[in-house]
């Protein structure tokens, strides 16, 4: 029995150890981010007199400003679209019986699956001949590119699983499928809607490579202008952690309330 | 009954209405980019100078396979997925082993754990690049106090490239902790414990039991961390930009460098394309898994 609980402390030790471990770098960027950035390039890293000095610099600079109003207006507006189009396929792809309809499921699941940096081009040359460059609208489309597949892929087993009796008696009562997707649907995978909401803004929020490739100045999103900090000689590590602190904010008040739908979230709708 | 009511509803029309914003978006910013990448790889198209494009058959798709460079991303790429990926799977199996029991706080650590799979990954690339700077990174600063002398750890082509793999296994072994953590509550405990009163070793355990119980949820996360991996970009690019001389200029970097760098956006699409079509294909064992253990 003693050895049984002297085994049950070393597995908690060694569990903060990891845990320890793990959590180093984050702490690093936040500890930075209250520092001065010339305090950052001197001496001993862990030692240091903490100061707002680095956030009261990031709030007052417009670029930071801008960019976090670019990456909230295209995390929200790209993951509201995707959603609303996204559920409705994924009603239609799981009730109704259509021609293509496999293929069509398949094709929508794959897609999910493209690699960013072979869009880029394409969707930048687009972009450029429609005059779109460097503007939040392209982002929110070629945000849709990824979040789009991405909602079907969590929302279809949501939708699978959802008896057929309920539609037929709303069907039967007299509800048209409008009514039937928005009133009875809707409510019933609500589970699925927010792994899908969570995932897709997260996606949305951490996005660069677009970003980094469609916009210039006036539509780039934080991470953009956070990259911005490195500079050509001297990076500023201190305003960087702090911009970088403010955007990992709404990440992890997401990622600990949403803990229990994160697995599936993760696997984006895939039976393990 | 049904059907009559379905008739006067129209079975056609409502298919439509709900599928058809979603086909249209998807057309537009995936489908006809892909035909457009397609398009564009079969053309000299330099951004630059547009009056000397040209048509030129497959002669990009014969240039990436003489392109050196192009198979050292390759080669790089390989190493990355196969050094990264297996030591992810190892961490998070035995990660979850070990916390797959209660005690006080367990639930807080599993969640603290998943954070860092959530960092953006341009924050975790310049934390990376901060933390290994020779003269003030906490690093450095650590391994200095060890005893090993400091290094531009990101200057060194062998020591940058270690460096973007570590930085990948700190990001991502806790997404193949959750993925295995919550197949391995599935597994009913009367199976483990029965094996624990035969007397069975831990390896026993494993080997016989957790393995192959856990095979589907294995493969499944693997599955999706190698076609994660393989299109790797803003981390690596913010945390060394390739370099030192290409030695992290994974597949993603290099045809960024072609397309938006040296502007060749034609043959960037043709390797684009080439990636497009790799990612497809481990995709569709992924897809057809999940179709048919869906219906």
């Amino acid at each position: 029995m003693k050895k049984k609980k002297l085994k049950m402390y070393l597995i908690i030790f060694i569990s903060i150890i990891i845990l320890i471990v793990e959590l180093f770098p984050i702490a690093i960027i936040i500890m930075n981010s209250f520092k001065k950035d010339i305090d950052i390039w001197s001496a001993n890293p862990f030692s240091f007199k903490p100061t707002l000095d680095s956030y009261k610099k990031v709030f007052q600079r417009k670029d930071v400003m801008l960019g976090l109003r670019n990456s909230l207006i295209v995390s929200i507006l790209s993951t509201s679209f995707s959603l609303v189009v996204g559920a409705m396929a994924s009603y239609a792809l799981s009730r109704f019986k259509f021609r293509y309809r496999k293929a069509l499921s398949y094709s929508f699941l794959i897609s999910r699956m493209i690699p960013q940096i072979s869009l880029s081009i394409p969707l930048f040359m687009m972009f450029r001949s429609l005059g779109l460059t460097d503007t939040l609208i392209a982002l929110i489309f070629a945000h849709m590119s990824f979040n789009i597949p991405y909602v079907i892929w969590v929302l279809l087993p949501f939708f699978s699983s959802v008896p057929i009796e309920y539609e037929e008696a709303a069907l039967v009562d007299g509800c048209n499928r409008k009514k039937v997707f928005w009133k009875i649907f809707i409510p019933l995978v609500g589970p699925g809607l927010v792994v899908a909401t969570v995932f897709t803004f997260m996606m949305s929020w951490n996005e660069f490579l677009y970003a980094l490739v469609l916009t210039s100045s006036n539509a780039k999103t934080a991470p953009v202008v956070i990259n911005g900090f490195m500079g050509q000689y001297a990076p500023l590590w201190g305003q960087l952690a702090a911009a970088g602190t403010i955007m990992l904010i709404p990440v992890f008040v997401i990622t600990l309330a949403f803990q229990r739908y994160l697995i599936g979230g993760m696997g984006g709708g895939v039976k393990g | 009954m049904a059907t009559k009511k379905n008739k006067r509803i129209g079975e056609r029309s409502p298919v439509l209405y709900f599928i058809l914003p979603a086909l249209i978006l998807v057309g537009l910013v995936l489908i006809y980019p892909i035909i457009y990448a397609v398009g564009i790889s079969f053309f000299n198209w330099p951004l630059v100078d547009e009056s000397s494009r040209g048509f030129i058959g497959i002669s990009n798709y014969v240039r990436i396979f003489q392109d050196k460079e192009f198979w050292h991303a390759l080669f790089l790429q390989l190493g990355f997925i196969f050094i990264a990926i297996p030591i992810e799977l190892i961490m998070g199996f035995f990660v979850a082993l070990l916390l797959n029991r209660e005690f006080k706080g367990v639930n807080l650590i599993r969640s603290l754990l998943l954070l860092p799979v959530f960092v953006l990954p341009v924050l975790s690339g310049l934390t990376w690049r901060l933390m290994l700077q020779p003269e003030y990174g906490a690093i450095s600063f650590l391994l200095n106090t060890l005893g090993i002398p400091q290094t531009a750890w990101l200057a060194n082509p062998g020591t940058a490239y270690a460096a973007v793999i570590i930085q990948d296994i700190w990001r991502m072994w806790p997404f193949m902790f959750m993925f295995i953590y919550s197949g391995l509550i599935n597994i009913p405990s009367s199976l483990i414990e029965a094996a624990d009163l035969d007397g069975a070793k831990f390896w026993d355990k494993v080997i016989k039991i957790i393995i192959p119980l856990l095979r589907p949820t294995i493969t499944t996360a693997l599955l999706l961390r190698l076609i994660d991996a393989l299109r790797i970009f803003s981390e690596v690019f913010v945390m060394t930009g390739g370099g030192p001389s290409n030695a992290t200029t994974l597949l993603s970097l290099y045809i960024h460098k072609q397309a938006f760098r040296y502007f060749n956006v034609g043959y960037a699409s043709a390797m684009g394309v080439i990636l497009i079509v790799i990612s497809l294909i481990i995709a569709n064992f992924l897809v057809r898994r999940n179709m048919d253990s869906g219906s």
